[in-house]
């Protein structure tokens, strides 16, 4: 009988540890994790011991404005990139302002593999960040409809209508807030183009050209490409030549033939016959690009991202400018220019849906905005403060941008053929295709 | 000392539970999920739609798919004779009493304790990489033209090459042990009766490691259909059509992509299932060719 006593207890013991093991850390857990362990980590946001003090204080004399709100976040960065200290900073500030307690949990990258699931399965946390198409399209029935909250503070005021306008016409309504705001178009080094005697930016197909000659005879590689961005290059040419819809209507059911696909490739294919593309085009990434900072190459389409990177990358300061994709002779859609974001939203079962909002504000506007601007080298996502000098001129950019271009949103609506795409993409740019007809039937040999 | 079947119960139940719920469920779902139209993995069964055969229709239909499915097995078979060739090689070299034994064995194992990220990113940056990488650097020695070597054409098999030297050692390892475990008394007799040194390997060690040998094809088969982190770090911002593999392939359908929000989660369980499928039947395949050996030692 004892024997038998003495197994249960020890079954009961071993299933309890198991199930322990299986168990979650305490979201309040002080310890935090290590980042190069583990790419999703929980950790408590740092709030310095000084700051709360004082809301005990205020507690007791009355209790500030979120006392006793937990908020959860989880964020597409890990704990070691710039984005995460301001946010931590913001965090810190929201918990000395109003009492709430904001646990960050750092997601990384591929946060949308769990988001999904996770907002399926209702689980615990409020505020969540990703790029805005998939909050809009993806996650829309488990996001909060910010359009009141919004109006309350007068959203429009400081933001970019063309991402608003463009989230609501995906789902109806504004859904998520934007943080780090993405411009698109031809950065270029303005030094390079100085020396090379273009003094203007060139604004339609012929200028672009006449440009590109000019540099290379000065001796620097006009265009760089990276292999990665060879589709996001081509996608402005077949933008400009046939409209996102009908490269949509292609991308589902070929016919590419004897479309101006064959045209937009042509024009790809000459600049790489008159040596207008770097040494090495299409480059590994991020080597072709990086050849804008060792000043072997002029310019690049990409998103403003580019500029940090390249800056980062090669230790240099270059003196970068942009200018929007080209027109090209009668082009249907000749002014376009990519736009996208990646926002924040909250959770549409959130306990804290006010509070969640105010933290977004407090971290999308004014010194927390502008510091993650400044921090992490990007366009600010509110409109009054300034964008850093690497980034000049994109904040006017995307002010003035009426319908935002998707990023290769029409190219890929056939989601199945991606990959087979963004292949022929990259022969484009190596000059394996030798004239528009051939690269258009390679594409229609997919169907 | 008596059986206690009920107490072999107990103790079985909460590893048996945690093999129906963490194994034998998601399989049977994903199985299940096969033959259904499902946009996220995790939608309830009221959204289901049944589908047949259509996402097996799909996938085979898809130009995507069969090149990924070309590449893996671009991969396993070219890849793996390769690297099953070096590893028994380099295997047989160092148990034959070279010296500095140990030195080799940990320098050609090393590539195994870095990680795979870093050691595709040295492979990227600094043996490929077109203006200053090794290889073009050695090609320039020799008067030649610099070479694309990740360009659409080569990009595949560099990316293999790569694979392959971070494979080596670890194959290398199971044939060391494979070789050791036969007594030397066997090639003591071998040499004495004048059998030279690859008649021994032919007649004796590779008839003795059979049991090995099937081991280490069946690992590199599951090591090469689960292949996924190479494809990623050899085109980094999107998958692209020389590198793609099936699990990536399943990745991208199941969760999008840059650009991409449309999700197909039936058609990635059918590519899961045709996967498990592929491993069971190479498996059954070497169990047939190589039968448990006959030999004793």
């Amino acid at each position: 009988m004892k024997k038998k006593i003495f197994s249960l207890l020890l079954v009961s013991a071993l299933s309890l540890s198991v199930l322990a093991g299986c168990g979650s850390e305490p979201a309040n857990s002080s310890q935090p994790a290590d980042d190069s362990q583990s790419g999703a980590q929980s950790e408590q946001s740092e709030q310095p011991e000084q700051s709360q003090e004082p809301a005990d204080d205020s507690q007791s004399a009355g209790g500030k404005q979120y006392e006793g709100v937990e908020l959860t976040m989880w964020s597409m960065w890990t704990s070691a990139e710039p984005q995460a200290q301001v946010i931590q900073e913001a965090a810190a500030a929201f918990e000395e302002q109003t009492g709430a307690k904001i646990t960050i949990e750092w997601k990384g990258r591929d946060i949308n593999t769990v988001l999904s699931a996770s907002l399926e399965a209702g689980d615990k946390f409020d505020i969540y960040e990703d790029d805005y198409k998939r909050i809009a399209q993806i996650y829309a029935d488990y996001t909060l409809d910010l359009t009141d909250m919004a109006k309350a503070v007068n959203y429009d005021s400081f933001s970019y209508p063309c991402l608003n306008n463009q989230v609501i016409e995906w789902v109806g309504h504004l859904n998520s807030i934007v943080e780090q705001p993405q411009v698109g178009g031809i950065f270029y080094d303005k030094d390079a183009f100085a020396n090379a005697g273009v003094s203007a930016e060139p604004k339609t197909w012929a200028e672009f050209l006449d440009a590109c000659q000019k540099i290379k005879d000065s001796g620097v590689g006009p265009i760089a490409q990276d292999d990665a961005y060879c589709d996001f290059a081509f996608y402005h040419q077949l933008v400009r030549h046939l409209g996102e819809e009908k490269i949509g209507e292609l991308s589902m059911n070929g016919g590419w033939t004897g479309s101006a696909a064959e045209t937009a490739a042509q024009e790809i294919i000459d600049l790489v016959n008159n040596g207008y593309f770097a040494d090495g085009v299409p480059d590994a990434f991020p080597s072709s690009e990086n050849k804008i900072g060792f000043g072997q190459a002029a310019m690049i389409v990409c998103a403003n991202y580019v500029t940090a990177e390249v800056n980062n990358n090669t230790g240099t300061e270059v003196n970068w400018g942009l200018f929007n994709y080209p027109a090209v002779d009668g082009g249907v859609e000749n002014s376009a220019a990519y736009a996208g974001a990646n926002s924040l939203a909250i959770t549409s079962y959130s306990q804290n849906p006010q509070a969640a909002f105010d933290f977004i504000m407090l971290l999308t506007t004014g010194e927390f905005d502008q510091k993650m601007a400044d921090t992490a080298k990007q366009i600010p996502a509110d409109t009054r403060n300034t964008a850093p000098a690497v980034l000049n001129g994109t904040v006017e950019t995307l002010l003035a941008a009426d319908a935002p271009m998707s990023w290769c949103g029409g190219l890929y609506e056939n989601a199945d053929l991606k990959s087979e795409i963004k292949d022929r993409c990259m022969k484009l740019f190596e000059g394996k295709f030798a004239t528009g007809a051939d690269f258009c039937k390679s594409m229609d040999e997919l169907y | 000392m008596r059986k206690n079947k009920a107490m072999i119960f107990w103790f079985c139940l909460p590893a048996l539970l945690c093999l129906l719920i963490m194994f034998v469920y998601p399989v049977l779902r994903t199985v299940l999920m096969s033959f259904f139209k499902v946009e996220s993995v995790t939608a309830g069964l009221s959204d289901w739609e049944f589908y047949g055969i259509g996402n097996y229709s799909k996938i085979f239909g898809s130009e995507s798919f069969l090149t990924s499915m070309r590449n893996v097995m671009l991969i396993w078979i070219v890849g793996g004779v390769i690297t099953l060739a070096l590893s028994l090689l380099m295997a047989v070299i160092i148990t034959s009493g070279i010296r500095g034994k140990n030195f080799f064995r940990a320098a050609i194992y090393m590539p195994n304790i870095i990680s795979a990220v870093a050691l595709a990113t040295m492979w990227i940056q600094y043996i490929f990489n077109y203006d200053f990488g090794l290889l073009n650097e050695v090609v320039k020695l020799f008067g030649g033209d610099k070479v694309k070597w990740l360009g659409t054409d080569m990009k595949f098999w560099a990316m293999t090459a790569a694979f392959i030297f971070g494979s080596v050692g670890y194959y290398m390892l199971i044939y060391i042990s494979g070789i050791e475990a036969i007594p030397q008394d066997f090639y003591e007799a071998a040499t004495l009766d004048g059998a030279n040194k690859f008649q021994q390997f032919t007649r004796m060690t590779l008839p003795l490691m059979k049991g090995v040998l099937k081991t280490s094809i069946t690992f590199w088969s599951i090591n090469t259909t689960t292949f996924f982190l190479w494809t990623k770090m050899f085109s980094p911002i999107d998958t692209e059509g020389s590198t793609i593999v099936p699990v990536v392939y399943l990745y991208d359908i199941v969760f999008g992509g840059k650009g991409v929000t449309t999700r197909d989660a039936g058609a990635g369980a059918a590519v899961g299932v045709v996967l498990t499928l592929i491993i069971v039947v190479v498996y059954a395949v070497t169990n047939r060719l190589f039968k448990n050996s006959d030999l004793e030692y």
